[in-house]
């Protein structure tokens, strides 16, 4: 994983494995910490380490490498991450990161990480927010609400996906999440 | 969210030119993006495909994803599903590779072997 981006998408996808039909995204940055969290309304973990890289619930082998990749990829800059199980059902996944620590990952793309999960798993509603300085939350993009205007196969057309890409981008950069080094 | 009005212009536009063509896909194109293909760099692949598919104007293509195939040091893996041929899986292929399999197999039906990983099912 060389970027945020691409650990993003691979967490991502887990939720879609763990058959969710709601995803939802709160990004932010406060106090030179990256945070990022995600719920979703999948089937949950079981009360087992899934950091642990030889715990998987995969069944055709016996590793499994996402989670405890993106957990070191905290660590090592003095962040955490922490995933547990909803009070309703699925899965609350938190991380924090020091991106102005020397080993933090650069962000990468994260609006593309956005359109391209949105492009794979269509039927998935995404639900994605920003957290401002003064706390309150900014929706930047809504499946739901995108999908009363445009179908599944009007979203895959590359003049909305630009547009789409475009919209998160903008609200993204307003808080700096693409510049890192030296934003400080 | 803002500019909804916006989308709603570009959706008129956009389902028009649908209109034009006829839906049916002809050619699939499955990428592996299990943890394995992400860290190798299978959101790059999937995005040139996605742009090359608009470039040179080919419809009857679509993009769709997988997780991992289980063979990890071949990401990123391609399959290639032409209708009325076998599938053939693609190993490794980065964004260079990505056109030339998209110039020479899904434009012209040449098989590139440089890349191939396995053929039939």
């Amino acid at each position: 994983m060389k970027d945020l981006a691409d650990h993003l998408f691979d967490i991502l996808e887990n939720s879609v494995k763990a058959a969710a039909t709601e995803v939802k995204i709160i990004l932010g940055i406060k106090d030179k910490l990256f945070f990022c969290k995600i719920e979703d309304d999948g089937s949950g973990i079981k009360d087992e380490d899934v950091t642990d890289p030889f715990v998987t619930s995969r069944k055709t082998r016996k590793v499994g490498l996402g989670l405890p990749l993106l957990k070191r990829a905290a660590e090592s800059t003095g962040g955490s991450l922490q995933i547990y199980n909803s009070e309703k059902r699925g899965v609350i996944l938190e991380f924090k990161i020091d991106i102005a620590h020397i080993d933090a990952k650069p962000f990468g793309d994260i609006a593309r990480t956005f359109v391209d999960a949105i492009y794979s798993w269509p039927k998935v509603s995404f639900d994605i927010f920003i957290q401002k300085k003064n706390n309150k939350k900014l929706s930047i993009f809504n499946s739901k609400k995108i999908r009363e205007i445009v179908s599944y196969s009007e979203m895959q057309q590359k003049e909305v996906r630009d547009f789409i890409y475009d919209s998160i981008d903008r609200e993204l950069k307003k808080i700096k999440i693409d510049s890192q080094f030296g934003m400080f | 969210m803002k500019n909804l009005e916006e989308l709603k212009k570009i959706r008129d536009r956009v389902r028009k030119d649908l209109e034009l063509r006829t839906g049916k896909h002809r050619i699939k194109i499955v990428v592996c993006l299990g943890t394995c293909g992400i860290a190798a760099g299978a959101r790059e692949t999937m995005n040139t495909l996605i742009d090359l598919i608009a470039k040179k104007d080919t419809p009857d293509t679509i993009v769709t994803t997988a997780g991992c195939a289980g063979f990890c040091q071949q990401e990123p893996m391609i399959q290639l599903y032409i209708e009325d041929k076998e599938p053939v899986v693609y190993g490794k292929v980065d964004q260079k590779a990505a056109e030339e399999i998209f110039e020479k197999h899904i434009l012209k039906g040449e098989i590139v072997e440089k890349y191939l990983f396995s053929k039939g099912k």
